[in-house]
């Protein structure tokens, strides 16, 4: 059967053969059989088994700009006319899309890893009063950060097509490993003599959260803005872990939103090569973004903790502990404006003026 | 060296919040499991709010700041709304028992089949990625409504989203690994009044999702072992029906928990079984129900092929037997067993018939 | 060395078979509690899994079962058929797993003793380790208690 009757559904008559199913065996009608857009696809398992990208063959693979159909017709298949819609807004390939999502999503799943079982929670030893207090307020807050990514995607989520499901399938493990880091940093608060310490004001969880014009809006705030600052916050912990626990947790935790970035800043290249003026868009959301980020760097709470746990405690704090930390911002923000630049997103001759000052500092 | 490196400025710290830290001298420690959610449901971290004020994400039990943004206008902030009582272990067990549809299902086993049965095949994975669809979507859905002080259920929500996806991508596979393709979607899970995408309220959605839903596909999945052809398809089915259980098992808890807690909304809920136990009867958004096509696609793989229709057709009416007897009881273990001895539910009658 | 099925000693070698190498816990077989029981015969005995091992099994009576979870009862000669096959395959035939079998009676294999569907369907939420532990008996030379 290579060539099979593309395209069309048969209208089929479906109640005419409604029998009871006590009523004896009914006639079939196979009106089914033969309906399907391409035939004889056959896609063997590679070295890294059978993943999903590796199915992205013949009409199976193509993805088009606008998927304009609002039903969960999977890609590729027949369609069926008379379904009611279903409210995806999501419908333009540039405002979700990243090239690299079917291969993250087999990444998460393949790198996954268990709080539970797998961090060495024996390592963990009682730490000074102070050390221990920075740690679980850092706990605290990227439990916070995670919360706001959990909710942000998973608000978005059900809005976005069939015809873009890699991109569906690959926040799915999003969605899990943002819950995992609740968990773990969690775990972490309660498991050395601590406790959780002072929720955050919220104010760059609120701007990510109030991003409700499109995804892309939200993953600019989300990854670009925050998310670079956080990656360099977690490498920051890593560095300065004070056991097997904190090593493992950090750098997991670290691979996990490496992915997260991969994803946002492929989307966010994406976005701006195809959409009508979104690297325009970029660069307006931005200019406000880095005025609530500023504000929230300004704080004392994360600024104040991170320099106790790179300075060993309060003394150490007030001297190299907080130059490490200013010199961490510092880095930050050359990351961003980096990749703002890869981007076509022009921050620098505007950059925020408290942005500006953290990037001075030597 | 100069000396301005030898005296570092002095900067100034914010240390007001060490004063503002939550319950402290907490250690929770790992036990046989490692360090589960159980373990660190310890002091004030364990209180669950009957009714949540956290309007601002903060992890429960955290301080509270005064001057927080109220960002989160969490509509399910009720906890017999979504609680059941075994939320952090069903976490734990959907982390312990993830499994990857690219390396641990042996595609090689797959062989070249006759036409009909690898079409009926095809045509099964088509109707089971629009039912992961909507078993991912929904979840996610409610999790963004849901209070973070509920976190132990909005993680296994989040282990579902993650698990769904993964179902969905497995039949995605299977339809392109053998020499067949998608084939013509079923349409049965679209929004229509009383289907799972539409509920307005947790357990609405939960009795259809959870119970009546993921009741019937884990029955299918089961049953993969009888109609999988090979050993990718029966491993498929296999562990997709272990993950299944989960899902059930969060409905059957969750019901259970809130008929207990909640009462006054027990006829609610029998109004949702109602709805719920008319389409399991019609089917159409189940795959062994008497109206779909996928019946009948199911009837030539039980049979072998479609020259045994007659046989797999008997053996699909054993497997709406079970799904039908299955499904009373674990309504029964959620706590509603009046509805199959008082005359309202029509699914003992059915059953009955069908012997 | 030979051990005859059923017996103690015959589900305490394959429990030890199944400890001892990770290789014989398939993808999805991860950790999980349980208790269930297994009727073989007239003889019952009862299982505990915890995380990824197998904690015990013993020899017992029908009212040692009354608080686990699920107990599988099936007639010796199937129990037979199903370990044969591990013993020639290296593993059960699709057509002879646990679930399988299940699938094949009316009323199924598992039962609660309590009747609860939802304890019933950890058989179903934790079928592969089951199946991971018959498994693991194609290292334990068997015999049959009727050949014996
Ligand atoms: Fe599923
Ligand atoms: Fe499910």
């Amino acid at each position: 059967m290579a060539d099979k009757p593309s395209g069309k559904a048969a209208s089929v008559d479906r109640e005419a053969k409604l029998v009871d199913p006590t009523q004896g065996i009914p006639e079939p009608s196979y009106s089914w059989r033969g309906l399907t857009n391409e035939w004889g696809v056959k896609v063997l398992p590679g070295a890294h088994g059978l993943r999903l990208g590796d199915v992205n063959v013949g009409s199976y693979g193509e993805v088009p700009d606008y998927w304009a159909d609002q039903t969960r017709r999977p890609r590729g298949s027949v369609g069926r006319p008379g379904i009611p819609p279903l409210p995806y807004s999501l419908r333009s390939k540039h405002e979700l899309w990243a090239d690299c999502a079917a291969d993250l999503y087999e990444e998460a799943i393949q790198r996954r890893w268990i709080p539970a079982t797998e961090v060495p929670w024996d390592s963990l030893e009682v730490l000074p009063v102070d050390i221990e207090k920075a740690v679980c307020q850092m706990c605290t807050e990227l439990s916070q950060c995670a919360n706001t990514e959990l909710e942000i995607i998973t608000y978005w989520q059900d809005r976005m097509s069939y015809g873009y499901f890699e991109v569906k399938q690959y926040l799915a493990t999003a969605t899990f490993d943002c819950a995992r880091q609740q968990e773990v940093l969690r775990k972490r608060a309660l498991s050395n003599g601590g406790g959780l310490g002072i929720e955050s004001r919220g104010r760059v969880n609120r701007i990510i959260l109030e991003s409700s014009g499109g995804w892309t809006e939200a993953v600019v705030y989300l990854y670009l803005l925050r998310g670079t600052y956080i990656t360099r916050l977690l490498s920051g912990l890593l560095s300065a872990a004070h056991n097997e626990a904190e090593v493992f947790i950090y750098s997991h935790m670290l691979e996990d939103h490496a992915r997260h970035l991969t994803y946002g800043y492929d989307h966010l290249k994406y976005a701006s090569s195809h959409g009508k003026d979104a690297t325009l868009i970029m660069q307006t959301l931005l200019a406000v973004g880095e005025g609530h980020m500023a504000a929230e760097l300004n704080e004392g709470v994360v600024s104040t903790a991170m320099a106790i746990i790179f300075g060993g405690g309060i003394e150490g704090a007030r001297t190299h502990g907080m130059e490490r930390y200013l010199l961490l911002v510092r880095d930050f923000i050359t990351d961003y404006l980096a990749i703002c630049q890869e981007l076509g997103i022009e921050r620098e001759k505007t950059l925020h003026p408290v942005f500006k000052r953290y990037l001075e500092n030597e | 060296m100069s000396e301005a490196t030898e005296i570092p400025r002095e900067h100034e710290l914010d240390t007001s919040w060490m004063d503002n830290m939550a319950e402290w001298g907490v250690t929770a420690k790992p036990g046989k499991r490692g360090l589960t959610l159980a373990d660190v449901q310890i002091g004030s971290y364990a209180d669950l709010p009957a009714i949540s004020d956290n309007m601002t994400g903060r992890p429960r039990g955290s301080t509270p700041r005064a001057e927080a943004y109220r960002v989160g206008a969490y509509q399910v902030h009720t906890l017999s709304e979504i609680w059941l009582d075994n939320a952090e272990y069903l976490y734990e067990e959907a982390l312990q028992r993830q499994w990857s549809s690219a390396t641990d299902i042996p595609w090689h086993t797959l062989k070249p089949l006759p036409d009909d049965v690898e079409e009926a095949e095809c045509l099964l994975c088509t109707f089971f990625n629009e039912v992961e669809f909507v078993a991912g979507d929904v979840p996610a859905r409610w999790i963004a409504r849901t209070t973070p002080d509920y976190l132990e259920a909005r993680n296994v929500l989040s282990a579902q989203v993650m698990d769904e996806a993964r179902h969905m991508d497995v039949f995605r596979k299977r339809a392109l690994a053998n020499g067949g393709g998608l084939m013509r979607m079923s349409g049965a899970t679209s929004g229509f009044v009383g289907s799972i995408d539409l509920a307005r309220d947790f357990t609405e959605m939960s009795t259809r999702l959870h119970i009546s839903g993921e009741g019937a596909v884990l029955t299918m999945f089961r049953m993969g072992e009888l109609f999988g052809q090979n050993d990718a398809e029966k491993t498929m089915y296999r562990l997709c029906a272990q993950d299944e259980a989960r899902h059930v098992a969060f409905g059957v808890m969750h019901l259970r928990c809130l008929g207990d807690t909640a009462p006054e909304r027990r006829e609610e809920i029998e109004c949702y079984l109602d709805e719920a136990e008319e389409q399991l009867i019609a089917g159409q958004q189940n795959p062994a129900g008497r109206q779909s096509e996928s019946s009948e696609a199911l009837a030539v793989l039980l049979g072998g092929g479609s020259q045994h229709y007659d046989e797999g057709h008997k053996k699909l009416l054993v497997i709406r037997r079970r799904q039908l007897k299955e499904y009373m009881k674990r309504v029964i273990s959620a706590g509603f067993t009046d509805r199959f001895e008082n005359g309202r539910s029509p699914i003992p009658a059915q059953y009955a018939a069908t012997a | 060395m030979m051990v005859v099925f059923p017996s103690e000693e015959w589900f305490q070698e394959v429990r030890q078979a199944y400890n001892s190498d990770q290789g014989l816990h398939s993808g999805g077989g991860g950790a999980c509690d349980t208790t269930a029981g297994f009727k073989v015969g007239e003889y019952w005995y009862f299982i505990e899994f915890e995380g990824l091992e197998c904690g015990q099994v013993r020899q017992c009576t029908e009212q040692d079962l009354e608080a686990t979870d699920f107990i599988l009862e099936m007639p010796l000669e199937t129990w037979q058929a199903m370990l044969m096959d591990v013993q020639a395959n290296g593993k059960a035939s699709s057509n002879l797993t646990l679930n399988s079998i299940d699938l094949e009676f009316e009323d199924g294999i598992a039962r609660s003793p309590i009747d609860d569907q939802y304890r019933q369907d950890l058989f179903y939420r934790y079928n592969q380790n089951f199946q991971d532990f018959f498994d693991a008996s194609s290292l334990v030379e068997t015999t049959f208690e009727s050949q014996a």
